[in-house]
């Protein structure tokens, strides 16, 4: 039984339908990947499964609990952290981490306990008293996410969770993450880096304009994708369009994207065997190559074979509301 | 109970508001109350003063009361509104818990003027006192429900800015805050009509009561109505308000 199951939960604002008719089972005690660039529907499904903007069409049930009839209930096994920090400038972290903590059940003991171990474990020990109108964007984060370290829920929606964190700060919330997933909660991490996606998921749903995608385990996504291997080429001119078409002709090449008109990405089979034809070909057409560089896809990959575009691509075109 | 206790916070964060308002209850005594209570007949200037003083702290009560209408703003403009509404905590016991905190913590701020008016005016009878002070309690948490519903209704800073700077010009004014109902009456019918259903008269009536001036200008000896008018005042915006809010937030969130 699926701790969280949506049944064609749609959101619309006005002519903008933020999430389209959205199917997707959750399992229990799992780190769950929403993927998609911004504007895709990730924070929207979030904020409808917490129950803080009610469904135009469609239901969830979030640990069996209906989020139409029984928001209340929902809200009693949740704990968000949110893509933008919900501090008010008045407040220092620890009165905001307390309260919260308070909010949600804690004895005093406890809630100190906990308190003082996750601001030391996110390196904002020295700063709970300072007003958070001072911190950093990246500080005001940390406290943002401390929010449901210290909490614990049995499911916690975490968006964004190291936007304007610094890479030593990623990989200590990334552990604390996954922590709280062995202690028993099941995380959705609703993110646009698919990268932090790939190393924290067990399995990921990839949004796009409001609609899931694909959902499966990152390795069976990137394993589905036609021609396993990648070799990206930089030429030192534009590629010409024969070059191209004589490139895809290849048999053991499935696919070609030209990032720009200097960079190729390829998408292949057998890439020992296709690498040297390739170079030999590009040398025969005069375009000397400045660079090979082969790897096994990614989940910006697989979001390029769902969507014919990059997640930058997919940013810009995406629709306004 | 953490709701209150965040909201009595919050407003004790807002030092510089605090102490300019008592600053101006001050001035408002010191200077207008005094001079303009020589305008009125010599003999009962002192009373007038007396007068004039309670209904200033009624007035305070009031404006205290309705800030927590401008919290919600200050808190939806920084998101922190979507993450209230995450919280544990069913809706109605968000919003009243909210409509108490407002009505408590500007009892928190009118508390010294209170005990500034009873130096000023003293005090008769301890237990009116304690009946109209109880009374004032329901009158602020009512004062406090209004100002959340009308921000939940109206979900915009500025109409909300203009509507309650309009709303406290009415519901000051066609009140007995500042002078008598019979000098209501005399002046204009329709006036004193409204003012017998508004709840600043209500508390007004109340305060003076409970300090023991209001003998000399009414001649009811218990304000049973105004006790009554409270009830149903905060009754409405407390539990109506509430489940207004609950509907309105509880379908699509502030925006």
């Amino acid at each position: 039984m699926p701790i969280i199951r949506t049944i064609g939960l749609t959101k619309r604002f006005e002519d903008l339908v933020a999430v389209d008719n959205l199917d997707l089972n959750i399992e229990e005690g799992e780190i769950f990947g929403l993927l998609g660039p911004n504007g895709a529907g990730k924070t929207t499904t979030v904020l409808m499964l917490s129950t803080v903007i009610k469904p135009t069409e469609g239901t969830a049930f979030v640990g069996e609990q209906d989020i139409r009839k029984s928001p209340d209930d929902v809200r009693k096994l949740i704990g968000i952290c949110f893509q933008e920090p919900k501090i008010l400038w008045v407040s220092t972290p620890w009165d905001v981490l307390n309260w919260h903590a308070k909010v949600c059940g804690l004895s005093t003991e406890e809630r100190k306990k906990r308190v003082k171990q996750v601001l030391e474990d996110v390196d904002m020990w020295d700063h709970r008293h300072k007003n958070v109108h001072g911190l950093s964007g990246g500080m005001r984060k940390r406290v943002e996410i401390s929010k449901v370290l210290v909490q614990r829920p049995k499911i916690g929606f975490i968006d964004e969770p190291t936007a304007q964190i610094d890479v030593v700060g990623k990989h200590k919330i990334w552990n604390m993450i996954r922590e709280l997933r062995d202690e028993g909660s099941t995380i959705i991490l609703a993110t646009n880096e698919l990268h932090e996606a790939d190393i924290l998921s067990d399995r990921v749903g990839i949004m796009h304009r409001g609609k899931l995608l694909v959902c499966d385990t990152p390795k069976t996504l990137k394993d589905s994708i036609l021609g396993g291997d990648i070799v990206e080429i930089r030429l030192e001119k534009e590629a010409t369009q024969r070059a191209l078409d004589e490139l895809k002709n290849f048999q053991e090449v499935v696919d070609v994207i030209a990032v720009n008109p200097n960079n190729l990405r390829a998408y292949l089979n057998k890439v020992e065997e296709v690498v040297p034809k390739i170079m030999k070909l590009f040398l025969k057409k005069h375009l000397p190559i400045s660079s090979i560089h082969m790897s096994e896809p990614s989940l910006d990959d697989v979001f390029v074979h769902y969507t014919g575009l990059t997640i930058e691509e997919a940013e810009q075109k995406r629709p306004s509301g | 109970m953490w709701v209150v206790e965040r909201d009595l916070r919050m407003f004790l964060q807002y030092k510089f508001l605090i102490i300019m308002r008592a600053i101006w209850f001050v001035a408002q005594i010191a200077f207008f109350g005094l001079i303009a209570s020589r305008m009125v007949v010599p003999d009962l200037a002192d009373i007038y003063f007396e007068y004039y003083v309670a209904g200033v702290v009624i007035m305070m009560l009031y404006s205290a009361s309705v800030f927590i209408g401008y919290d919600i703003f200050e808190e939806a403009e920084h998101g922190v509104f979507e993450y209230l509404l995450s919280l544990p905590v069913s809706r109605r016991e968000l919003v009243f818990g909210r409509s108490i905190g407002g009505g408590i913590r500007s009892f928190v701020f009118v508390g010294p003027l209170i005990a500034v008016s009873l130096f000023v005016i003293g005090l008769t009878n301890p237990l009116n006192f304690l009946i109209a002070f109880s009374a004032l309690f329901l009158f602020a948490f009512g004062v406090s429900g209004m100002s959340i519903t009308i921000a939940v209704g109206l979900k915009s800073s500025d109409r909300f800015d203009i509507l309650m700077g309009a709303l406290n010009a009415f519901i000051i004014r066609l009140s007995t805050t500042m002078y008598p109902q019979a000098f209501i009456q005399d002046a204009n019918q329709v006036y004193a009509t409204l003012t017998n259903f508004n709840p600043v008269t209500f508390a007004s009536d109340l305060f003076r009561w409970g300090v023991g001036i209001e003998k000399y200008l009414t001649m009811n000896p218990m304000p049973l109505a105004a006790i009554i008018g409270l009830v149903i005042f905060f009754s409405a915006f407390t539990f109506i308000g509430v489940t207004f809010y609950e509907r309105r937030l509880e379908g699509g969130g502030w925006k």
